[in-house]
C-alpha cells in the first residue's frame, strides 16, 4: 500500500503536508506521534474517508479508480469508536462484514471472527448494551470477516485500524494486537494508528512516527524510537531504554521530564 | 484462523432474527388480506359484499347502488388505503435508516408539509401555468407538486442537518419544525388566496382522509407509490450499513452517496404522492416500523417489506374507524392516527435505547 504526496485540508487549515508512505503487506506498519499530528487524518486519508491532494494506491490500483465494493474487498476499516444506530445484537452487526465487497457468504465466519476476539457468547447481546472496550472488539470482529483471509488470489489484504487498544484492558490489548501480528505472518498487511510506545515496541515492523502533520522519522522499532527522535516528537525528555534479554526497547514515564 | 470445531462448540446459536421476521411477514400478509375483506364488507350502506359475492357466483346481476357501492367507492378507498399506508410505513422506515435515528418521520420533519405546500400551490396556481401543459398533466399535477414540495423539502433538510458527513438529528428536528411552519405559513397565503371551487378541494388537506378516493386518484397516485416501493428494496442493505455511520457504510464497499440520493429520491415521491392524495395522515411512519424493529430487530430487508404490509393493515384498520365511531358521519383519519401514534412517539421519547443520540 503506498500514498504519494498525501495533503488533507480540514476547514482551511493544513493538517498533512505532502506525506509519502508505503506499507508492506506480511508487515504490521505502526503511525505514532503526539495529540493532533495528523496520524488519524492520514490513515482516514489512506482509507478514503477524508477529501485529500496525492495518490493513494493499494495493490497497484489507485484506489480512487476503483469502485466501493472492490475497495472494501481489499482493505477493512476500523475506526477509533463506532456508534450503531437501531437495536442490533452482536452477531447482526459482525454480519455486515460478510456482506462487504465480495466476501464469501461463509455464515460461520462471524462466529469464528468473535471468538477469535474473545467475545464468544456475545453473539445474541444488544450492541448498544455493551461496554466501550466489547464495541470496539465486535467491530474488529466486523472489519475481520471483511477481509478474513489475509490473501486473497495472490493478494494481501489490508487491516487499517485506528487506534484498536485505546480503549481496552491490558489482557485484550496483547490479544489484539496478537490478532494483528498473526495476520500479517499469514500474509496480509496492517496499518495501525498507536498511542502506547510500548505495543507499538513490541508488535511493529515498521514505524512512521509522525509530527505537525510531517513524517519526522520512518523505519524499524529501534531505528524510530531513539531518545532524540521521540523526545523532539513529544516535546518532553525521554529515555528509551532495553531490557536485559531482548532488543526490545520500552519507555518508562516516571523517568520523562517535561 | 481458529479451530472452527471448538469455537461453535462454546458458542451459543445465534438467534436467526431473519428468519422470525421472515415469519412475520406471512403472518402480516395473511392480516392485510383479512382486513381488506373487512374494509370491503363495512361502510355506512347497507351494502354487503357478501350477498353481492353471492349473487355474483350465482350469476345474478348486481344492483346498479351496489355495484357503485362495491367498485365505485369501496375499492378505490381499500387501494388507496393500502397504497398511502405502505407508503407512509416504508417513507418512515427509509427515513430513519436514512437519518440513523428512530423519530425521524416525514411528517414530524416537515417532508408532509412541503408535499402539502406542493400539492396547495399546484391546486390554487394551475391557472398561471400554460393551458396545454395544465391539460398534458392532468390529475398528475397535484401528485407532481407535491413529489416536488417533499423532496425539496427532504433535500433542504438533509442539507442543513448534515456537517463533515454527521447528521445531527437534534438540527435535523429543528430544521423539520421551522421547515413545516414555513410550508404551513406559505400554504395558509395560498388559501387565502384561494377561489371557493379551490377552497373545497384544499379543506381536506388539513384532515387526511380517505373519504375523497376515487379510481382517478388511484391512477395518478399509484403508480409513483408502487415505482418508490420497488426500489426500497434495493436500498435496504445500505441502510443497514448506514446504522454504523456514513464512513463505515463505504468501509464495507455501499455507495453511500448514491444511496442516499435514492433514498430521499423514494422518500419524497412516496409521501408527496400519499400526501396529494389523502392530506396529511401523522405517525403511521413512527409507529409501524418502531413495533416491527421491537419485534424483529432492525434490519432493513425484512423491515422494509414488513412496514409495507403492517402500514396498509394499519392505515386500513383506522380508515375503518374513522367510519365508524361515529357513523354515519366520519372522523378524519388523521385524527385517529394521531390519537394512536402520538402515545407511542412519546414513549419511545420515554425509553430512548442507548445508541440513540439526539
Amino acid at each position: 500500500m503506498q500514498a504519494t504526496d498525501i495533503t488533507v485540508r480540514l476547514s482551511r487549515r493544513k493538517i498533512l503536508h505532502g506525506v509519502d508512505f508505503v506499507a508492506e503487506p506480511g508487515a504490521l506498519t505502526a503511525i505514532v506521534g503526539p495529540n493532533g499530528s495528523g496520524k488519524t487524518t492520514f490513515l482516514r486519508a489512506l482509507a478514503g474517508e477524508v477529501p485529500h491532494g496525492g495518490r493513494v494506491t493499494l495493490n497497484g490500483h489507485d484506489t480512487a479508480h476503483l469502485k466501493p465494493w472492490q475497495v472494501a474487498a481489499l482493505r477493512g476499516v476500523l475506526p477509533q469508536f463506532t456508534p450503531v444506530a437501531f437495536p442490533f445484537t452482536v452477531i447482526e452487526i459482525v454480519r455486515l462484514g460478510l456482506t462487504a465487497g465480495t466476501a464469501a457468504e461463509d455464515d460461520s465466519l462471524p462466529v469464528q471472527a468473535l471468538a477469535r476476539v474473545g467475545l464468544s457468547g456475545f453473539a445474541n447481546q444488544f450492541y448498544s448494551e455493551l461496554s466501550g472496550g466489547e464495541q470496539q472488539r465486535v467491530q474488529l470482529a466486523r472489519v475481520l470477516t471483511q477481509v478474513w483471509a489475509p490473501v486473497e488470489d495472490g493478494q494481501p489484504r489490508w487491516l487499517l485500524l485506528d487506534e484498536p487498544v485505546s480503549s481496552l484492558d491490558i489482557g485484550h490489548q496483547l490479544q489484539v494486537m496478537e490478532l494483528a501480528r498473526d495476520y500479517t505472518r499469514a500474509g496480509g498487511g496492517v496499518i495501525a494508528v498507536m498511542h502506547d510506545l510500548n505495543l507499538t515496541a513490541m508488535f511493529a515492523d515498521h514505524i512512521v512516527l509522525f509530527q505537525s502533520g510531517r513524517i519526522l522519522a520512518s523505519g524499524s522499532p529501534a531505528e524510530v524510537l531513539t531518545d532524540e527522535t521521540l523526545s523532539t516528537a513529544y516535546g518532553c525528555n525521554l529515555r528509551v531504554n532495553t531490557p536485559p534479554p531482548g532488543s526490545i526497547p520500552f519507555l518508562l514515564p516516571q523517568v520523562a521530564t517535561a | 484462523m481458529t479451530d472452527t470445531a471448538t469455537v461453535q462448540a462454546v458458542e451459543p446459536a445465534p438467534v436467526d432474527r431473519h428468519q422470525q421476521a421472515r415469519r412475520t411477514t406471512l403472518r402480516l400478509t395473511l392480516l392485510l388480506i383479512a382486513t381488506s375483506v373487512l374494509s370491503l364488507a363495512s361502510g355506512a350502506s347497507g351494502t354487503s359484499l357478501w350477498s353481492a359475492l353471492g349473487d355474483l357466483i350465482a350469476g345474478r346481476e348486481l344492483a346498479l347502488v351496489d355495484k357503485v357501492i362495491l367498485f365505485d367507492i369501496r375499492l378505490p378507498r381499500l387501494i388507496e388505503g393500502i397504497l398511502v399506508g405502505a407508503a407512509l410505513a416504508v417513507s418512515g422506515a427509509v427515513m430513519q435508516g436514512l437519518f440513523r435515528n428512530p423519530l425521524a418521520d416525514p411528517g414530524i420533519v416537515g417532508v408532509s408539509a412541503g408535499a402539502g405546500l406542493g400539492a396547495i400551490s399546484a391546486i390554487v396556481l394551475a391557472g398561471l401555468l400554460p393551458f396545454a401543459l395544465r391539460d398534458l398533466m392532468g390529475s398528475h399535477l397535484v401528485s407532481l407538486a407535491a413529489f416536488l414540495g417533499g423532496w425539496g423539502t427532504t433535500l433542504l433538510l438533509y442539507r442543513v442537518s448534515t456537517r463533515n458527513r454527521q447528521t445531527s438529528v437534534a438540527t435535523m428536528l429543528l430544521a423539520g419544525i421551522a421547515l413545516g411552519a414555513l410550508s404551513g405559513a406559505l400554504s395558509g397565503i395560498l388559501v387565502y388566496m384561494a377561489d371557493d371551487d379551490q377552497l373545497r378541494d384544499l379543506t381536506f388537506w388539513g384532515m387526511g382522509s380517505l373519504a375523497g378516493a376515487t379510481w382517478s386518484k388511484v391512477f395518478a397516485a399509484g403508480p409513483i407509490i408502487l415505482l418508490a416501493l420497488t426500489v426500497t428494496p434495493f436500498l435496504a442493505r445500505g441502510l443497514n450499513g448506514l446504522a454504523l455511520g456514513e464512513a463505515a457504510a463505504a468501509h464495507i464497499g455501499i455507495p453511500v452517496q448514491r444511496m442516499k440520493n435514492t433514498a430521499i429520491l423514494s422518500v419524497a415521491a412516496a409521501t408527496g404522492a400519499a400526501v396529494a392524495i389523502s392530506g396529511g395522515i401523522g405517525f403511521v411512519g413512527i409507529v409501524v416500523p418502531h413495533l416491527l424493529r421491537l419485534a424483529n430487530g432492525p434490519d432493513h430487508r425484512t423491515l422494509l417489506p414488513n412496514a409495507a404490509l403492517l402500514g396498509a393493515t394499519l392505515l386500513l384498520g383506522a380508515d375503518m374507524l374513522s367510519r365508524s365511531i361515529i357513523a354515519p358521519a366520519e372522523l378524519p383519519i388523521g385524527i385517529v392516527t394521531a390519537t394512536l401514534g402520538a402515545p407511542v412517539f412519546l414513549w419511545i421519547l420515554m425509553r430512548r435505547m442507548p445508541g440513540m443520540r439526539l
